[in-house]
Parts: structure tokens; sequence; C-alpha cells
């Protein structure tokens, strides 16, 4: 059974696209729809191209690359599954691939939890806007893991920018 | 709304349940009395009112229920699913349902025990198992609205310099005008530093940034302006709506850019056009202030600021009563109650009526002092053209302009 921080883990046979999400995010690899008429990668997956309308995708690793895009220190944990998570943060992830495509506006945007190399959730004052991070992965069991992110040993892509205090 | 509809309903009825933590009822009997008071505010008999609409979130009691408890036989009704933002896009609907000949006369409701039954901040309601659905956020543990909204503010600082001691001043001036309204759950004023002092929740968020929870029954009645002139009050008439716009990806605000600009971006245009007015032309906003920065976000959508500068204009003055253009002056979501945004809709016709339930001893003869000091008056001075801005999320919102 597969499972996450104690709370089980149920994709159903219905929902072909979650579960091959997590499938191939179970080899290690961040894997993304592409879209087999315009080509273009998306996140998060769904059940038609957005660009296109296309029905039909392609599974296409990534390389798991990018910068926090925004982010927030939870400290009041609602789901008991993050009672003794706290505090935690939760970035907002553009990937390297396909920025500011097909237009300005656009990225590939990730939410996940930002955590240290032992997977525990990275401390704030090391959290930035700015900061690069890559992926990394929980496994969940049943062949399935969850993409996370870690901080990377890359420089910032521009200068660092925390909450202020 | 087409232009030819500007004006030709109006807002006839306003009734509420008390607001607490406690009802000790049935979201069924709340519907029940809300509506029953806007049909006594409004003068009508349960014979007079045939369409009903609602919203909720699997947490209240049907329209045919609430009728049948009344007495009322419906020609029109539809319980919709939704929260906040859903007030002003259902008096929309409310107008297009009289206008298809479907019924006459509306009641829209929200009927909630959103502290003791199903409470917004989201415990009590966690799903024991992750599906699909929860993949990409909740399983992250970004559930609650506050969880799932704070990297959109937390941008908007990044990106324009926004202080939590600016919209910390949302809350100031919310809790002044609460203090002078005798139903707000919460009636003390706080400062700055009360806001700023206060436990954090998920950062950039503190606990005084997030609203109150509350158990209450609202509930407004629409018809149309031929009707209105018969009735007990002065009607308030419908000048536009808009609703509910969305961001592209509207089931994630975060995936498309600029996280931190609303989607009444996209409302502002139709809301303006059908009601004929700009931001210039509002003397009262009622922000959906789930929290503090929410009446941020919608100021700047709607065009009451430039993008990027309303820390400025929330910590100016603006919108504090007395100010150039108050907002909320019931005291909101963050004082007032939670109410998926129907009290900042009852205000504004309280507000436009100039019979704002204040501590002004004669405020039912609409005589008031002006006197904005604590627990005195809450009534603008002669108030013209109203503007509610709903917020489901960053990426869903409605607006309503409403006038004398």
């Amino acid at each position: 059974m597969a499972e996450y921080l104690g709370v089980r883990v149920h994709v159903p046979e219905n929902d072909p696209t979650m579960l091959a999400y997590l499938q191939h995010a179970g080899t290690h690899r961040l894997t993304l729809q592409r879209c087999r008429d315009c080509g273009l990668l998306q996140y998060p997956p769904g059940t038609a191209c957005e660009h296109c309308t296309c029905l039909d995708f392609d599974w296409a690793p990534v390389s798991g690359k990018g910068t926090i895009y925004s982010y927030e220190i939870v400290t009041h944990p609602i789901h008991p599954a993050y009672r003794d998570r706290v505090p935690y943060p939760i970035v907002l992830v553009e990937l390297d691939e396909q920025r500011a495509v097909p237009a300005p506006d656009y990225a590939l945007r990730v939410i996940a939890t930002l955590v240290d190399a032992e997977g525990r959730p990275e401390h704030e004052e090391r959290v930035a806007i700015g900061a690069r991070v890559e992926v990394a992965f929980a496994d969940l069991g049943d062949g399935l893991a969850l993409p996370l992110f870690r901080l990377s040993d890359e420089p910032p892509e521009h200068a660092l920018w925390r909450y202020p205090g | 709304m087409v232009n030819a509809l500007r004006d030709r309903y109006a807002i006839v009825g306003i009734g509420e349940t008390e607001f607490s933590r406690n009802s000790g009822r049935t979201t069924r009997a709340l519907g029940v009395e809300a509506i029953r008071n806007a049909m006594r505010d409004a003068g009508l008999t349960p014979a007079d009112v045939d369409g009903m609409l609602s919203y909720h979130g699997n947490d209240s009691t049907d329209s045919p229920t609430i009728a049948g408890d009344l007495g009322i036989r419906l020609n029109f009704y539809m319980d919709c699913s939704g929260g906040g933002s859903s007030t002003e896009a259902l008096i929309g609907l409310a107008i297009g349902a009289i206008e298809a000949g479907m019924c006459r006369t509306v009641a829209v409701f929200r009927a909630m025990n959103g502290y003791t039954q199903a409470r917004i901040g989201g415990t009590g309601r966690q799903a024991p198992v992750y599906t699909g659905g929860s993949i990409p956020q909740a399983i992250y543990g970004m559930t609650s609205a506050a969880q799932s909204f704070a990297p959109a503010f937390m941008r908007h600082m990044y990106e324009h310099g926004t202080t939590s001691e600016q919209v910390a001043h949302v809350k100031v001036a919310h809790s002044k005008h609460a203090s002078n309204n005798p139903k707000a759950f919460y009636k003390e004023r706080v400062t700055v530093d009360d806001v700023l002092s206060s436990r954090w929740i998920t950062k950039p968020l503190h606990l005084l940034d997030c609203c109150v929870e509350t158990d209450n029954g609202t509930a407004v009645i629409v018809t149309s302006i031929e009707r209105a002139r018969d009735l007990k009050q002065h009607p308030i008439h419908i000048m536009g709506v808009a609703g509910r716009t969305t961001k592209r990806k509207g089931n994630y605000h975060w995936s498309y850019a600029p996280i931190s600009l609303h989607a009444g971006q996209y409302g502002g245009p139709i809301v303006f056009a059908n009601a004929g007015v700009g931001p210039e032309d509002i003397d009262i906003t009622g922000s959906y202030d789930a929290f503090t920065f929410t009446t941020l976000f919608q100021l700047e959508a709607y065009g009451f600021c430039k993008v990027g500068e309303g820390g400025e204009y929330v910590s100016s003055g603006i919108i504090e009563l007395g100010g150039a253009r108050p907002n909320n002056p019931s005291g909101g979501h963050l004082c007032e109650v939670y109410s998926h945004g129907m009290n900042m809709v009852i205000e504004n016709v309280r507000q436009l009526r100039g019979l704002v339930d204040d501590y002004c001893p004669s405020w039912q003869q609409g005589e008031h002092t002006y006197d904005y000091s604590e627990r005195g008056c809450r009534q603008v001075r002669d108030p013209e053209i109203t503007m509610n801005l709903g917020w489901a999320s960053p990426a869903t919102g409605s607006a309503l302009i409403l006038r004398k």
C-alpha cells in the first residue's frame, strides 16, 4: 500500500494520468505530460492540453531543476499528517524548461515542500525567492514516489529575497 | 448583464441571524431565520417570494427544505457549490432568472455553522486518504485557504515591496468599524503592533491577518424595480454585476503569472461597463477580507489604485470611516462575521439606505452623528454608489455595484 506521512495514497484506476505521474516519479525522474500535437509540456497533470486541447500525451523527463518563485513557512498545521512537521516550507518552483513559453506569463510552476538531505523540512533561514533547487523524491510504496525539492549547489538566479523578519 | 438591465433590479430586503460561535441550531434554522428577517425587512410575505438561490460547500440546507419551512412555494431554485464571490454572482443569476420569466422575486441565502460544524480554516474535514486530486497541492501540506493563498501574497511583497505592517492597517481599520457595530463578533479595536505580534499561522500571515470563523445565516432579496417601488424600503438599485471571473488554470491559482494579481483584473472591465461608472465614482468598497492582504489584491485588481501600490492605499487612511473611500464599514470578515461574502453586500445596502445599525441613538430614523470614535457612528455621509469586490481565491472573483 502506498502512503505518505502515514496517510494512504490511493489514486483510483479511473485517474490514469495522475497515477502515471507518480509512477514515473517512482523511477526518480521528474516526468511531465508532453502534448502529442503541439509538443508543449504542462503541469499540473491535466486531461487535455491547455494550449491546444489535444487529449493525447507522452511523458517527458525534465531536468528537475528550477528556481524558487515564491514560498511560505507553515507554522500552524491543518492536516494531521503535518502536525509533527511544523514549521515547514512550501515552495513554488519555476522549472527551467519552457519558461515564458508560449507567452510571458506562462511557466511550469510546481508546488512542493522544500526538504533537506535527510528529507526533513528545510530550515526557514535557508529558504528564499531566487534560490536554485533540484527535485528530490519521497518513495510512497507500490513503485510510486512524490516529487519534492531541495536546495541545489548552484548560485542563486538573482539576489536572494527572504521575508523580512 | 447588458446595459439595458442597469438599475432595472433592486435589493429590497436584507436579513441575518445572530453572529456566533455556538449557534446551537441547524443550518436549516439559520437559513429560515435569515430569509424570514429579509422578508420582514422588505415587507414581503411568503406568497411574494417564488425564487431561491443558495451556495454551499456541502455544509448547508437546500432551498426546498428552507422554503418548505417558511411556506414558500418555489417557481425556481438552485443550490450552487461555492464559497466566496458567490454572493455577487448569485445576485446576477437572480436577475437572469427573473428576466427569463422563471420567477418574480428571489431570496439569495447562505447558512453555515462555520465554526461549530464545517470550519472554513480546514480542521475537522481532512481527507483520510490522498487521492489523485490532492497530488499537485494538498499532499504537500497546503490545504487551508491561508496555506493556499500565502505564496501569492509573498510574491506581492517581493515584486512590490509590500509589507506586513501595511496590510495590518486593513485589520486596524476594520476593527475600528466593527467597534461601532453592535452585532460584530469582534468589537475591540486593535493596533498594527497587535497584528504583527500575533502568532504566525503561515508566514507571511499572522493570526490577526486571518478572518473570524462563525455560525450564521444571511439573506438578500432581489426583485424588479417595478415591484421594488411598492415595498417597505427604499430600493437599492443594482447597477452592474460581474461573476465569477477566473484566471487561466483557476483551480491552481499559483500556476499562471502574475500570481500576485487577482482575477478582478478581468471582472473590473465587465462590472464597470455594465454599471456605466468607474472606480472614481465608488463611495464605499466592500472587499472580501478573508485575510488582510486579500483587500489589497482586490483594490488593485479593480483599479482603485495602481498594481503594486495597494500597500500604500490600505495604510493611507483612505479605507477608514472618515477617509475618502471607506472599505467594509461593518468590520467585514476580519471582525464582523464570516458569511462567505454576504455581510459586505448587506452592509452596503444599509449604507445606501442611510440606515446603518450603529450606536447612534436614532439610527432607525436615519439620524447619525458621523462621530466615528469607539462605540459611535459607522454611517458614511450620503453615499451614492457602492461596490462589492468578491474573492474565492487569487484566481476567482465577482463584483457588484449598487446605487441608492
